[in-house]
């Protein structure tokens, strides 16, 4: 019983693909700069998120790059034109995940995760657009209101059906609980498909290529698959949502994007170079905390993708610090490859010298381990685990 | 015999039905603290932390600003007027920039995830920790923000803090209409409103929390300002050194 009813959930909550029918994004209608909230709720949303952004701005994990902070807002600015963009605030924070957020009150938040993930201006544009979308459309005040009148239909439900005879009312309660889940979540999904559609719509009028915005979707499905393999987990479907899923399935949004970019835009430049200059002092750095997420096959493929157009000495190091974290002895042997190839392009890395000496250590080279090192203290005197290298340098035993 | 087996189960019975009315506490001194009236130490008082709204038909918060900016104003003209009452020199945290606005914000941040630790695992009696065991026993109050709080602004010319915490919800017009439906039909139990609030005094050179009151179901209305008055009455009942305390007969609360 319970599974047919999932099931029937399932299929009620899959949508038909539209991508084949739909047109491209209209382009952004003029825009009135300053908007100020009305009404209680608007302004009380307001209210609390202006108190969340007075936190957001001591975070410990905000990053306070200015040369990074200007980037991005550039990239935002270009994606909706300058008289929008002064409406957002634009908050970087350490946070390896995909994802970024839009407050009611123009708070913008981006995850470093996200900064990893995409390939060019033009993707970071289309996600920017869509957050920024979110805010256009007050999006948050009606999702607000959508749970509100939601949960007031709940408790009134929940007194007439207290007041039924036998099991009958505690039956219709759950059907209408479900119902209403179910309701809020689509309203969810609609609205994100509302953003997709203003994102796209704003790169339309930009002069960066909207259709890359579908080439992120398509990499965030690829990472998902490489995540799964490498974990042995069945191959995740990307073609339908759980009932209560916030979002529509990746599948549909990058058909979607794809079909709503206006089809002159495929000349123009995805700004992909400037980008990945913008990026290259944080990479190592982002690659660090994603190499911490425990997922190897996603992080594999992060710095395969990377390093599409030849791997430099840091994706080196971050392959060979995610093999040696991994650990196996077999990755071990492959560790020290990888800190070799880095050491080959670029010799004053310390990353590299104390991963391959940690490397050789343990898989039985002690000699070459010590003294890659002790190279390492050198470029390095005052790393914070200094002494307990040179304690290590001291004491290693015969290895392994 | 099986008389007094009877009687035996009854008074356990009384006793499991006493319980919950005593367990709750809501207020505590560390042992051996004492601050004396009119002793002339510092107390600084941090920005409060602020939340008014509504409680939606279906027990949601809707925020108002109008309410919130109302509230603050009126709780911090309420504790200007009761300083002197407190019996010591009370003043406003000065203002941070940069390192040390982040300071700050961690430091609240902590606060308020220590006080409610203690209400949950300290002030309900059946949950105290295990590994708090020892002083437990005792019913000793022992928590600790850590020395790092020295460092905040304007620690060093002061020697306690005052952390303030305020989240009120009214129950809405639909809220209040719900309640007597679900009372008068199925006999549901639906609570209205929600008046949360604590209030903490830390020791700025060690960091120990030598203070705290923190009650659940505080009455005063804030948006006005007799009910601001009678709010922060509360919040600061058996405040160590203070003079002229007067707390609110209970039974009026809400």
């Amino acid at each position: 019983m319970i599974r047919r009813l999932a099931a029937l959930l399932a299929a009620l909550a899959t949508t038909p693909a539209l991508a084949s029918t739909t047109a491209p994004a209209p382009l952004p209608p003029p825009y009135t700069a300053a908007y100020q909230p009305q009404g209680v709720d608007e302004i009380g949303l307001w209210k609390e998120m202006d108190e969340d952004e007075r936190v957001l701005a001591s975070s410990p994990i905000l990053i306070r790059d200015e040369a990074l902070n200007a980037y991005v807002r550039g990239v935002l600015c270009a994606t909706v034109g300058a008289a929008r963009c002064k409406a957002a605030r634009i908050y970087i924070l350490r946070t390896p995940l995909f994802n970024a957020s839009m407050a009611p009150n123009g708070t913008m938040r981006v995850f470093s995760g996200l900064l990893l993930r995409v390939r060019s201006e033009a993707e970071l544009g289309a996600v920017l657009g869509h957050e920024f979308g979110h805010f256009e459309q007050r999006h948050s005040l009606a999702a607000f209101k959508a749970r509100r009148s939601g949960t007031d239909i709940l408790s009134w439900g929940a007194v007439l059906a207290g007041m039924l005879p036998y099991a009958q009312g505690a039956y219709n309660f759950q059907t209408m609980q479900i119902s209403v889940y179910g309701r809020l979540a689509r309203f969810s999904r609609d609205q994100e498909r509302d953003a997709d559609l203003h994102g796209i719509g704003y790169l339309n009028g930009s002069t960066l290529r909207p259709q890359s915005a579908a080439m992120a979707w398509r990499n965030v499905m690829t990472e998902a698959e490489r995540a799964a393999a490498a974990r042995g987990q069945a191959h995740p479907r990307f073609d339908r949502v759980p009932y209560l899923a916030s979002h529509p399935c990746d599948a549909e949004r990058a058909e979607t994007m794809a079909a709503l970019a206006i089809p002159d835009g495929v000349g123009r430049d995805d700004g992909a170079a400037r980008y990945a200059a913008a990026l290259a002092p944080w990479l190592p750095q982002f690659l660090d905390d994603q190499i911490k997420l425990n997922n190897f096959g996603a992080s594999d493929y992060l710095i395969g993708m990377l390093g599409e157009h030849g791997a430099t000495a840091s994706l080196w190091v971050a392959r060979g610090d995610l093999y040696r974290a991994r650990g196996y002895p077999r990755d071990l042997v492959s560790a020290a490859e990888f800190y070799a190839n880095a050491i080959a392009l670029d010799a004053t890395l310390p990353g590299a010298q104390r991963g391959l000496g940690l490397s050789l250590l343990k898989t039985g080279r002690r000699t070459e381990g010590i003294e890659a090192l002790r190279r390492y203290l050198q470029l390095e005197p005052t790393a914070p685990d200094a002494a307990m290298i040179g304690m290590l340098i001291a004491t290693a035993g015969p290895g392994q | 015999m099986k008389r007094a087996r009877v009687i035996a189960a009854a008074i356990g019975m009384a006793a499991l039905c006493h319980q919950p009315a005593a367990a709750q506490e809501h207020t505590a001194v560390k042992a051996g603290f004492t601050l004396p009236a009119n002793s002339g130490k510092t107390i600084l008082v941090f920005r409060p932390t602020v939340r008014v709204g509504a409680q939606s038909t279906g027990g949601i918060f809707e925020p108002n600003g109008d309410w919130t900016d109302r509230a603050r104003a009126n709780l911090e003209t309420a504790l200007a007027a009761r300083q002197a009452a407190l019996g010591n020199i009370v003043q406003p945290a000065p203002a941070a920039f940069g390192e040390e606005a982040r300071l700050v914000e961690e430091y609240q941040a902590l606060f308020g995830a220590l006080s409610r630790a203690v209400i949950e695992y300290q002030f309900f009696r059946g949950n105290r920790l295990p590994t708090k065991k020892r002083e437990n026993k005792a019913g000793v109050f022992d928590w600790s923000m850590g020395s790092g709080v020295a460092r905040l602004p304007g620690a060093r010319d002061a020697d306690y803090g005052l952390f303030i915490y305020d989240k009120d919800a009214y129950g809405s017009t639909g809220r209040k209409i719900l309640q007597v439906f679900a009372a008068l039909g199925p006999g549901i139990a639906v609570k209205s409103g929600e008046h949360a609030g604590y209030a903490g005094l830390v020791d700025l050179k060690t960091g120990d929390i030598v203070w705290l009151n923190a009650d659940m179901a505080m009455g005063g209305d804030v948006r006005t300002t007799e009910g601001a008055h009678k709010r922060i009455g509360q919040l600061l009942e058996d405040f160590p050194g203070s003079t002229a305390a007067t707390p609110p007969p209970a039974g009026l609360a809400k």
